[in-house]
């Protein structure tokens, strides 16, 4: 592995996969109860309850694909951070999720601000994905 | 793969609350925040003149065997939660501000062990609106800060409005 590579895990949205960095995903888990009570922020569809924790869901499928995404199945928990703080995001996920090793390549083009970098795999771009900016997105 | 890390530990003390729903969903707020839950008689029409904000205020309330001198304003808990309309059955009477809530139902008194400060992946109204986040029967509850129906601000204009009125003055 070299000095540039970096792992990352891989999530599936529809037909296309796109990635975190390893060290921002706890865990994959399967469908929990969703629970939902007003609010008014973009892109939350409510809570789970998890290992006695509130975890919030944000619901990014909205954003990278659009509404007609197809139904997720499981729940990537990722590490958000704020300011000081890691809180659990759980971000629903369409299909099983992969560790993979890889470099890096810079964004190109006309790519949302969330992409940070893409990876080249085999036989596809995915692209990595900055979880804070994407939520901004919504928001501005 | 690691764990979250945070500093926001709920506050951990048994709080009394009240339960009650709004458009099919629960919510709970301090018992000691209600001074009293009552049906909807004596509700008098109330419009207030101007403010988006102000327009979840659709009543007065004056208690004429326990405090005849008071107004309280009433707040359509749906709208200021933004739901869609609901159909009030009770009205929770508020202590420390001079505001009522309507609300569908009255469900029980209970207690909750722990207080959840709100997510921070939160960042709207909800601020706001919830005091933080109470498990009660492993069912997420918000609990709902009784000063957000109406600040005391808010109050201070609405009484002016009704003193103009009764005065026969156009507010």
């Amino acid at each position: 592995m070299s000095a540039r590579t970096q792992r990352f895990v891989l999530f599936p949205l529809g037909k296309k996969r796109f990635a975190l960095p390893a060290a921002e995903v706890s865990e994959l888990s399967r469908p929990d109860e969703l629970q939902t009570f007003p609010h008014t922020t973009h892109l939350l569809a409510g809570v789970l309850m998890r290992r006695g924790k509130i975890v919030p869901v944000l619901d990014v499928a909205q954003i990278v694909i659009g509404p007609n995404a197809p139904q997720r199945r499981f729940y990537l928990i990722a590490n958000r951070r704020f300011e000081r703080d890691v809180e659990w995001t759980a971000i629903p996920v369409t299909g099983e999720c992969e560790l993979t090793s890889a470099e890096v390549i810079a964004p190109t083009g006309k790519l949302p601000n969330y992409v940070t970098g893409l990876l080249s795999l085999d036989d596809e771009i995915v692209e990595v994905i900055d979880l804070n900016r994407l939520a901004a997105t919504e928001a501005a | 793969m690691r764990s979250a890390r945070t500093s926001r530990k709920p506050a951990v003390t048994q709080h009394d609350v009240i339960l009650f729903s709004v458009n099919k969903t629960t919510f709970a707020i301090a018992a000691g925040a209600v001074d009293e839950i009552r049906n909807l008689d004596g509700l008098t029409p109330f419009q207030p003149s101007f403010a988006a904000r102000l327009m979840k205020v659709k009543h007065t309330l004056v208690r004429e065997n326990k405090d005849p001198d008071q107004t309280y304003f009433v707040v359509d808990s749906a709208a200021h939660l933004k739901l869609k309309s609901s159909t009030p059955g009770r009205l929770m009477v508020l202590r420390g501000v001079k505001a009522a809530v309507l609300v569908d139902a009255i469900d029980r008194m209970t207690q909750i062990a722990a207080v959840h400060p709100l997510p921070r992946a939160f960042s709207g109204d909800e601020h706001d609106w919830y005091r933080g986040l109470a498990v009660v029967d492993g069912r997420v509850i918000p609990v709902v800060n009784e000063h957000s129906f109406l600040s005391r601000g808010e109050v201070t204009v609405l009484n002016a409005q009704k003193q103009a009125r009764a005065q026969g003055v156009g507010a």
